[in-house]
């Protein structure tokens, strides 16, 4: 095991990780959510995947990927859930949707 | 994946002691009982869990692809002779850093107002989508 690699990428990931956009993401939506568990899921699932892809790219098996295409699913796919945070509907079923209007039992895994 | 099913029959319980039950368990087990929770008299539900999840994964997902991290990673393990030290690195930062995202959110949501986070949480996100399409003008 090399520790010295394993420290380096560690340290560089973290650092550069830390305040990015994803991780103001991960705030923005942990604090709004009801699940903070299944947020918690959610993004170190999707960042474990990525850096999965961005290793396998390093060894030359993937090709490379749409970015700006890729970018722009994910830029609209924030812009959306904004708006349902900005604008929430008097009955909406969704879950980015603080006022529950009592015909629902939450699924709060919240730890108080 | 080993699921248990509530003790409580779906039909004839509650949602709100079906909820209770929900609550104690793990989430791989909660999401089953979470879909029983569709045949709601709306008809309209999905799995909460699994929305959240979704909705988390797609968007950090996509946003994190050809991100400066990513790239990061694709050169370090292709400079090294090990890469998947490289991965075991880096992935367990994100988990780090996705860790305290979730907790500093938890943090902010005892402290604030619902309305008020909502409203934060809007903006952040937006800001967030503005950043990303503006790494597309940029790139």
């Amino acid at each position: 095991m090399d520790w010295h690699l394993l420290g380096l990428s560690f340290i560089t990931v973290f650092l550069s990780e830390l305040g990015d956009k994803s991780q103001l993401a991960t705030i923005a939506l942990g604090g709004s959510s009801r699940s903070p568990r299944a947020v918690f899921l959610g993004t170190a699932t999707a960042l474990l995947l990525a850096s999965v892809l961005g290793v396998l790219a390093g060894q030359g098996a993937a090709q490379l990927l749409p970015t700006r295409l890729v970018k722009t699913i994910a830029a609209l796919g924030f812009a959306v859930l904004s708006l349902r945070l900005l604008w929430p509907k008097p009955n909406s079923a969704l879950e980015f949707d603080q006022g529950n209007q009592g015909n629902m039992p939450a699924v709060d895994d919240r730890k108080q | 994946m080993p699921v248990s099913v509530p003790l409580i029959p779906v039909e004839s319980a509650p949602l709100a002691e079906l909820a209770t039950a929900n609550q104690d368990l793990e989430l791989p087990v909660a999401i089953p009982v979470a879909i029983s929770q569709i045949a709601t008299p709306q008809g309209d539900r999905y799995p909460l869990v699994l929305q959240v999840f979704c909705s988390s994964f797609v968007t950090i997902f996509l946003a994190e692809l050809g991100d400066k991290t990513q790239v990061t990673t694709l050169l370090m393990s292709a400079e090294s002779q090990s890469p998947w030290v490289v991965f075991a690195g880096a992935g367990s930062a994100l988990v780090l850093t996705s860790l305290l995202g979730v907790l500093l959110g938890q943090w902010l949501s005892t402290r604030l107002a619902p309305r008020t986070l909502e409203v934060a949480a809007g903006l952040s996100l937006l800001l967030v989508s503005v950043l990303l399409v503006w790494d597309i003008i940029q790139s």
